[in-house]
């Protein structure tokens, strides 16, 4: 056993070595093609990500009348801290938000407003950013309330696109990861092909097909791992400099998440790949 | 030994190869496999190497039908069966030495016999000096001997050789006839099939006479072709 370990070691190594165009054609496939999987994967992630993030910014704006008495306030209050579906509240007086309007209404529109003509306003954080619309339907009829606003048409026009970006990114991950397998199983197949001389005879000298396939299937296994390892360090690239907006930021637990995903394709692969193709050969 | 019982085999394409042959071989016989190209000499080989099953009839080698061998069982068939074939096949990206270890540690042979087994045989067949050399690095006649070495580095019990001369000028023929008659010598039972008249006529050894699938001439100290005379 010992015996054959050294000899399957040693000739994994010069078979790498002996054929290492093929071996330097078989990493790259796989290094290729696993980083564009890995990529996929990264983007798909981190478009959740920013998904969730968004969502969680949403506010709910209950707009008081300028003319509502401090009583009317005071039940609306109550009523918002009560609803387990609110998250948080921040009152805000006439004067808070007449300085608030400042900065968006134009200089002239301004100068002509008055405090007492402006709302106070409840912001309020929903607890599941969807409550946004049953926090508007219920206070929209309560007295003293001028208006309530949810920002409904960009929560669903967001969820949409996200949801497509999300399809989108896993069937590219798909498709690439079959075409990496197709790749990656030819190269391996190619390599093998150049040398069905030596297969046969090692067969013809009494080898068993587990003692011929062995060092194929580590050379394999060699191949995908050195691969993935570059279709690793790529996944990391694309998480450090990544070139989005902020919300996109990918942590590092979905970086290892992918990276995972990658090894294990480009090992099993790489190995599986070896074994199946070098079986047409063994036949004889 | 060898036993075919009224083995038949024809190819996928209709060609019979061989049809119902039946013969025997005793253990440490040296025999001639002679007839033209397509007679079925190259098939009979194949069939006791199992690199092909026969459709019809039984295979006995060593006392085992070798037809119901399971598959797994075939390499361990092959290890005592040696193979000398007409275009060498050697293992060019190994050297000498490592060709003729190369038949020992598939089988599983520890390092020490290897170490032990492999310059033993190789002074056998006068390569003592060259095992480190590649196999394109040789001469034709010395990539036989190379070949003859690892077909018997693991003492096999039966050894074949398809043509081991074919590609050989006669000086080297003869070199390979005479490690052939010497492996012979030592119990090996030796099958060859050849179309070398002048060898087979020299050596005066059984002759297996094989035409379109069947034997037509079994005789025990043969020559390659029926005298003229004697038609």
């Amino acid at each position: 056993m010992a015996n054959y370990l050294r000899y399957a070691l040693r000739e994994t190594l010069t078979n790498l070595w002996r054929n290492r165009m093929m071996t330097i054609a078989a990493v790259l496939t796989v290094a290729v093609s696993l980083s564009l999987v890995g990529s996929a994967l990264l983007l798909r992630q981190s478009a959740a990500q920013a998904s969730a993030q968004w969502q969680q910014g949403t506010r709910v704006t209950v707009w008081m009348s300028p003319s509502a008495t401090s009583g009317e306030i005071n039940t609306v209050r109550t009523q918002l801290n009560q609803l387990p579906i609110v998250k948080s509240c921040v009152f805000r007086s006439q004067y808070q938000d007449y300085l608030e309007s400042k900065s968006v209404l134009p200089a002239s529109e301004w100068t002509i407003l008055k405090p007492v003509d402006v709302p106070s306003s409840f912001r309020c954080t929903p607890t599941v950013p969807t409550d946004a619309f049953t926090i508007q339907a219920t206070f929209q009829h309560e007295p003293g309330v001028y208006t309530v606003t949810a920002p409904e048409q960009q929560i669903r026009q967001m969820n949409h696109t996200i949801r497509i970006v999300q399809v989108v990114f896993i069937v590219l991950a798909i498709v690439l990861m079959i075409s990496a397998t197709v790749l990656i199983l030819n190269t391996i197949r190619m390599a093998i092909f150049s040398r069905r001389r030596e297969v046969s005879v090692m067969k013809l000298v009494g080898a068993t097909n587990w003692f011929i396939r062995v060092p194929y299937i580590t050379e394999g296994f060699v191949q995908g791992l050195l691969g993935s390892a570059v279709a690793m360090g790529a996944v990391w690239a694309l998480k450090t400099w990544y070139p989005l907006h902020n919300e996109f930021t990918i942590g590092n637990s979905a970086m290892w998440g992918t990276n995972i995903v990658v090894l294990l394709v480009g090992v099993v692969v790489g190995s599986v790949g070896s074994g199946i193709a070098i079986r047409r050969f063994l036949d004889v | 030994m060898i036993r075919f019982e009224n083995v038949s085999k024809t190819y996928k394409n209709g060609t019979p190869a061989l049809s119902h042959v039946s013969v025997n071989i005793e253990k440490g016989e040296f025999v001639f496999l002679v007839g033209a190209s397509g007679s079925g000499k190259t098939t009979f080989l194949r069939l006791l190497l199992r690199e092909e099953t026969p459709d019809q009839g039984r295979i006995l080698e060593a006392g085992r039908d070798i037809a119901s061998l399971p598959k797994w069982r075939v390499p361990y068939l092959r290890r005592n069966i040696g193979c000398v074939f007409q275009d060498f096949r050697l293992l060019p990206n190994k050297t000498v030495y490592e060709n003729v270890a190369f038949a020992l540690e598939v089988i599983g042979r520890p390092a020490s016999t290897v170490q032990n087994q492999v310059p033993q045989i190789l002074e056998l067949v006068g390569l003592g000096e060259k095992g480190g050399r590649l196999p394109n690095e040789l001469s034709g006649g010395e990539q036989q001997r190379v070949a003859v070495a690892r077909a018997f580095v693991n003492r096999p019990l039966i050894l074949l050789a398809d043509e081991p001369t074919g590609n050989l000028d006669p000086t080297n023929s003869e070199t390979i006839m005479a490690l052939l008659e010497r492996i012979n010598r030592t119990g090996t039972t030796v099958v060859m099939a050849t179309h070398d008249q002048n060898l087979v006529n020299r050596m005066r050894r059984r002759v297996i006479e094989l035409d379109h699938g069947e034997i037509v001439r079994d005789q025990v100290r043969g020559v390659y072709g029926v005298p003229e005379g004697v038609l």
